[in-house]
C-alpha cells in the first residue's frame, strides 16, 4: 500500500477543510449542553432533538427553497420539544435520565416516520435541497495554502467558532452566567439569594436544546442537503461525552471536538485514497470514537460535574 | 394495602402504554389509515394466532433477559444504557461461534455459542465498567457510545468475518444457521425456542440473588446511598463491577439466544434491535423488582407486536415503533410524577 498521498499539500488541505466543516455538527450541541448542565440539567435526549431539527430543516428548506428558513423553522420545532423536556424535568421534577431517553427515542422515531410520509407524498429523493452557502471572506481567502481552508467555510462554521469564547464569557464573566452556575452548584443557596432556580434552569436547558437543534439543522441543510432515519449517527451522545471530557469548559470542548473531527476526516480521506482499505472502512470509521474513549481516562479523571447535576430542586 | 399498591403499579403501566398508543393512533390517522382498525390490531393481533402469540413470547424472552441485568444495575444505582450494544455483540459472537467452531457434538456446540454470546456482552460492558469504577466516568454516556461502536463493529463483521456465501446482491448478511445448531423450538409454527426456559431459569437465580443473598442486600444498600454503604464497610466499586458485568453478560446471552434461536441469520437491520432501550423501560416499569420486570416484559412483548401490526400502514414501521416507545417512556416519567404526588415511595 502506498500512503505517499498523505504527504501532499492537497491531502492536507482537504483533511483540514473537512475537519473544520464538521465542527458545527458537535460544537453547537456540546456548547449548549455545557450551559444546560452547568445549571444542573442533563438532557440525554439531544440526539432526538438533533434528529427532529435535521428532519424539519430539510422539510422547511424543501418547501421554501431557502436553507435559512429551514434552520429557523427547525429551531421552532426543537424549542417545542425542549419546552416539553423542561416542563417534565424542571416543573414536574421527573427523572432527567428517563425523560431524556424518552426524547431520544421519540425524536429518532418521529423524524423517521415523518420523513417517510413526506418523501412518499412529495416524491423527493434522499438529497437535493439547497444548503446554507459558503462564506468566502474577501482578501483572507486569497492567502495561499491556508486561505481557502480557513476562509471559505460555511457561515455556520464561523458562527460556531465565535460561540466558543461567547459561551465561556457568558458563563464565567456575567451575572447571568453566575446565576446559571449557582443554580447548578447550590440551588438552595441560589434560591435564598432570590434567584428563581426554575427560571434559570429553563433558560439554560432551552439554550442547550436550541443549540443542539442548530447542530442537527447544519447536518441536513448545511453539510449534506439530505436526511434519513437516524441520520445523526449518535452525534448527540458524542456531544454529551465531549461535555464531560471538557470538564464543562467551552474552550476545552472546542479542542476535543476539533481533534475528534480531525481524526474523523483524516481516516475518511485515507480510506477514499486507499482502495485496499475498503473492507476495513467500518473499523476505521470507529477511530474517532475510540479516540474519545481513550481520552476519558486521561482528562475524565479530573472532571468535576456541577454538584446538583440531574438533581431536581425542591423547596423544602 | 398490598392490593392498592398493585392497582397503582397497574395504572402506572397503563398510563405509559396509553401515551404511546395515542401517538401511534395520531400517526395512523395522519397517513389516512383506519384508526378503529389500528386499535383493533394493537389489542387483538398479538393473541389472534399461535404464531403471533409465539412472537409475543419471543420478545418477552429477549426483554426479560436484558431487563433483569438492567434492573439489577439500577438496583445498585447504575444505568446500563448499553444493553443494545451488548445484545448486538452477543449476536455477532454467536455467529462467530457458529462459523469458526466445528468438529464437536451439536449440543456442546450450542452451549459454546451461547457462552460466546454471553462473553461478548461481558466484553462489551467491561470497558465502560473500568471507566466508571476506576476513572469515575459517567456510565450512561459511555455505555451509549458503546452502542454506536457496536453497530460499526457489526457492519464490519457482516462485511467480513461472518459474511455468508449465499448470493445477496452485495447486501451484507450471514448464511442461515445450520438446523442442528439452532435452539430447539418449543411450539411448531412459532419461533419460540427453549430460550424461554433459559430465561426463566436465569430469572429464578436473579430473584434469589437479590432477595436471599448477602450480595443482594449489599447492592440494595449501595443503590439507596453510597455513603451508607461505605459506612457499613461495603466495597462499593466491587459491587458496581459485579453488577455491571452481570448486566452485560445477560444482554450478550439474550443476543446469542435471539440470533440463533429466533432469527437464524444476521443482517444490518438486526444491528439495532431496540431491546436494549426497551429493557430500560421494562426495568423501570417493573420497579427494579425481578418478578415485576418479568410482568412488564410480557406486557411489552404484547405491546411491541401490537405496535408493529398497527404500524403496517405507516411507511417507516421501525420509526413508528421507536416513536411509540419514546412516548411510552415519557408516559413512565409522567406516571412516576403522579405516583410521587399521591405520596407513594
Amino acid at each position: 500500500m502506498a500512503f505517499d498521498f498523505i504527504f501532499t499539500q492537497s491531502f492536507f488541505s482537504t483533511v483540514l477543510f473537512q475537519a473544520l466543516a464538521l465542527l458545527p455538527l458537535l460544537l453547537y450541541a456540546s456548547l449548549g449542553e455545557i450551559v444546560a448542565e452547568k445549571s444542573g440539567v442533563v438532557n440525554l435526549g439531544i440526539e432526538g432533538l438533533m434528529l427532529m431539527a435535521a428532519f424539519s430543516s430539510f422539510t422547511f428548506d424543501y418547501a421554501t427553497k431557502n436553507p435559512f428558513a429551514g434552520v429557523v423553522g427547525s429551531l421552532a420545532v426543537v424549542a417545542v420539544m425542549g419546552l416539553a423536556f423542561c416542563f417534565l424535568t424542571i416543573t414536574l421534577k421527573v427523572d432527567q435520565i428517563v425523560a431524556g431517553l424518552g426524547m431520544y427515542l421519540f425524536g429518532l422515531g418521529l423524524s423517521g416516520v415523518l420523513y417517510a410520509i413526506f418523501t412518499s407524498g412529495a416524491g423527493v429523493g434522499a438529497s437535493g435541497v439547497p444548503t446554507v452557502p459558503k462564506l468566502e471572506i474577501p482578501l483572507l481567502a486569497q492567502i495561499p495554502l491556508i486561505g481557502p481552508v480557513l476562509f471559505e467555510q460555511n457561515l455556520l462554521v464561523y458562527l460556531s467558532l465565535i460561540l466558543v469564547p461567547a459561551t465561556s464569557y457568558l458563563l464565567s464573566r456575567t451575572g447571568l452566567g453566575l446565576r446559571v452556575r449557582a443554580v447548578g452548584e447550590n440551588p438552595k443557596a441560589a434560591d435564598t439569594m432570590g434567584i428563581s432556580v426554575a427560571r434559570v434552569r429553563y433558560a439554560a436547558t432551552m439554550t442547550g436544546a436550541i443549540l443542539a437543534g442548530v447542530s442537527g439543522a447544519y447536518l441536513a441543510v448545511g453539510y449534506t442537503g439530505s436526511f434519513q432515519l437516524g441520520y445523526t449517527l449518535g452525534r448527540g451522545f458524542i456531544a454529551l461525552s465531549m461535555v464531560y471530557l471538557s470538564n464543562w469548559n467551552p474552550y476545552r470542548a472546542f479542542v476535543a471536538v476539533f481533534v475528534y473531527d480531525f481524526v474523523d476526516s483524516l481516516q475518511s480521506a485515507v480510506v477514499i485514497n486507499t482502495p485496499a482499505l475498503a473492507a476495513s472502512s467500518y473499523l476505521l470509521a470507529l477511530l474517532p470514537y475510540i479516540f474519545v474513549l481513550a481520552l476519558i481516562p486521561i482528562f475524565g479523571r479530573k472532571a468535576r460535574a456541577p454538584k446538583f447535576l440531574t438533581i431536581p430542586y425542591r423547596k423544602s | 394495602m398490598q392490593g392498592r399498591r398493585w392497582l397503582r403499579v397497574a395504572s402506572y403501566n397503563g398510563l405509559a402504554i396509553a401515551f404511546g398508543l395515542v401517538l401511534g393512533l395520531i400517526v395512523v390517522a395522519a397517513v389516512g389509515g383506519n384508526v378503529v382498525l389500528a386499535l383493533r390490531s394493537f389489542f387483538i393481533s398479538p393473541i389472534s394466532t399461535t404464531t403471533n402469540l409465539g412472537e409475543v413470547l419471543v420478545r418477552f424472552v429477549a426483554l426479560y433477559t436484558v431487563g433483569l441485568g438492567v434492573g439489577l444495575a439500577l438496583k445498585a444505582g447504575l444505568w446500563n444504557v448499553g444493553g443494545e450494544g451488548q445484545f448486538v455483540v452477543g449476536q455477532i459472537m454467536a455467529f462467530i461461534g457458529v462459523i469458526y467452531i466445528g468438529g464437536i457434538p451439536a449440543s456442546v456446540h450450542i452451549f459454546l455459542i451461547l457462552l460466546l454470546g454471553a462473553a461478548g456482552g461481558l466484553l462489551w460492558i467491561s470497558v465502560p465498567t473500568i471507566l466508571r469504577t476506576k476513572f469515575g466516568a459517567n456510565e450512561i454516556v459511555i455505555t451509549l457510545l458503546f452502542n454506536i461502536v457496536a453497530t460499526f463493529v457489526g457492519l464490519y463483521a457482516l462485511n467480513g468475518p461472518i459474511r455468508g456465501r449465499t448470493q445477496s446482491f452485495g447486501f451484507p448478511l450471514t448464511d442461515l444457521i445450520p438446523p442442528s445448531l439452532a435452539l430447539p423450538l418449543l411450539i411448531p409454527g412459532t419461533r419460540l425456542s427453549i430460550a424461554l426456559f433459559i430465561t426463566l431459569g436465569v430469572a429464578v437465580v436473579m430473584y434469589l440473588l437479590v432477595e436471599r443473598t448477602a450480595l443482594g442486600l449489599r447492592l440494595s444498600i449501595v443503590g439507596e446511598s453510597i455513603e451508607t454503604a461505605r459506612y457499613a464497610g461495603i466495597n462499593v466499586s466491587r459491587v458496581f463491577i459485579l453488577v455491571m458485568l452481570m448486566a452485560g453478560t445477560l444482554a450478550g446471552l439474550a443476543g446469542a439466544m435471539h440470533a440463533t434461536g429466533v432469527l437464524g441469520f444476521l443482517d444490518p437491520g438486526e444491528l439495532q434491535p431496540g431491546f436494549g432501550y426497551l429493557a430500560i423501560i421494562v426495568a423501570l416499569l417493573g420497579r427494579k423488582n425481578m418478578l415485576g420486570i418479568g410482568i412488564a416484559s410480557l406486557l411489552f412483548g404484547y405491546v411491541i407486536i401490537g405496535a408493529q401490526d398497527m404500524a403496517q400502514v405507516v411507511p417507516a414501521q421501525s420509526g413508528m415503533v421507536f416513536a411509540m416507545e419514546g412516548a411510552m417512556l415519557t408516559g413512565v416519567s409522567l406516571a412516576s410524577y403522579l405516583l410521587a404526588r399521591r405520596g407513594s415511595p
